[in-house]
């Protein structure tokens, strides 16, 4: 169990790289996307089941796809994956510099083991659920603060994609 | 310092650097950011596993919201750019024309 919580760790930085040596869009959407369900594999093997939950249903179910709609815009005639040697060459120098610094650090003989939240008792409710029940109790000036800043972004966006004759940026 | 730690750290200098070292498309940029909110969201779910603070379990969900903006607002920018500029290719944003 506690290689496969090793081997999601380990798959989350495998996408952060994917995405980070920049291939054609299309490549970079799915390492993100491997990145994402590792993280959550790996907050679920942790005990906050909850927290796991509203990753996969707003990140990857919510952003993600807008993100893989809006990837249209960047249509190459020859994508370049991770195959191709700019991409591969991005991604080594990138990785060698990570590298670099944890070694010089000197935090790669520092490695300890890791717990899981109350898993010590035995609760009908997941702890998780509970400490994000607070948003409606205590919390709610943060939920309208949210709610706010959302719909604000809203306006904001159909304010910028206007185009034409008025808005922020302009056809030409 | 945890593997989990030393996992989202990596992860989260990976995506700064991949924005900082972009090449042809603006869109790519805006992956290594929402990598790098993905990375700061696994941190912020951690601290109420290792602190046994269960109340800190709000801070990634309000996270997350600001992230969601934020995604947003930028491809709301890329296609405005887009369509003035005609593809996102960052070498042709090269004249500050509205």
């Amino acid at each position: 169990m506690m290689e496969f919580v090793l081997f999601l760790g380990l798959c989350f930085v495998l996408g952060g790289l994917g995405v980070a040596s920049n291939p054609s869009p299309y490549y970079g959407v799915m390492g993100l996307v491997v990145a994402a369900v590792a993280g959550c594999g790996w907050l679920v093997s942790l005990g906050v089941s909850f927290v796991s939950l509203v990753l996969v249903m707003v990140y990857l179910g919510g952003m993600l796809v807008v993100f893989v709609y809006s990837v249209s815009l960047a249509a190459d005639p020859y994508p370049e994956s991770w195959v191709d040697w700019g991409v591969v060459g991005y991604g080594f120098g990138m990785g060698l510099v990570v590298m670099v610094g944890l070694v010089v650090g000197g935090v790669l003989g520092m490695v300890m083991g890791e717990g899981v939240l109350g898993s010590e008792e035995l609760l009908s409710v997941r702890l998780d659920f509970s400490g994000v029940a607070v948003f409606y109790s205590y919390g709610v000036g943060l939920l309208l603060i949210g709610g706010w800043g959302l719909l604000l972004t809203l306006f904001v966006v159909l304010e910028l994609v206007r185009g034409l004759s008025r808005g922020a940026i302009r056809a030409v | 310092m945890s593997y989990l730690h030393l996992s989202f750290y990596s992860a989260f200098t990976l995506s700064s650097l991949g924005m900082a070292f972009h090449r042809t498309h603006l869109i790519s940029a805006l992956l290594c950011l929402e990598c790098m909110m993905l990375s700061m969201y696994m941190a912020l779910a951690m601290w109420p596993i290792q602190m046994q603070s269960t109340s800190s379990t709000l801070l990634p969900i309000i996270m997350l919201t600001f992230s969601a903006c934020e995604a947003g607002t930028g491809l709301a920018l890329l296609v405005a750019s887009t369509r003035t500029h005609g593809s996102d290719h960052l070498h042709n944003f090269n004249l500050l024309q509205c």
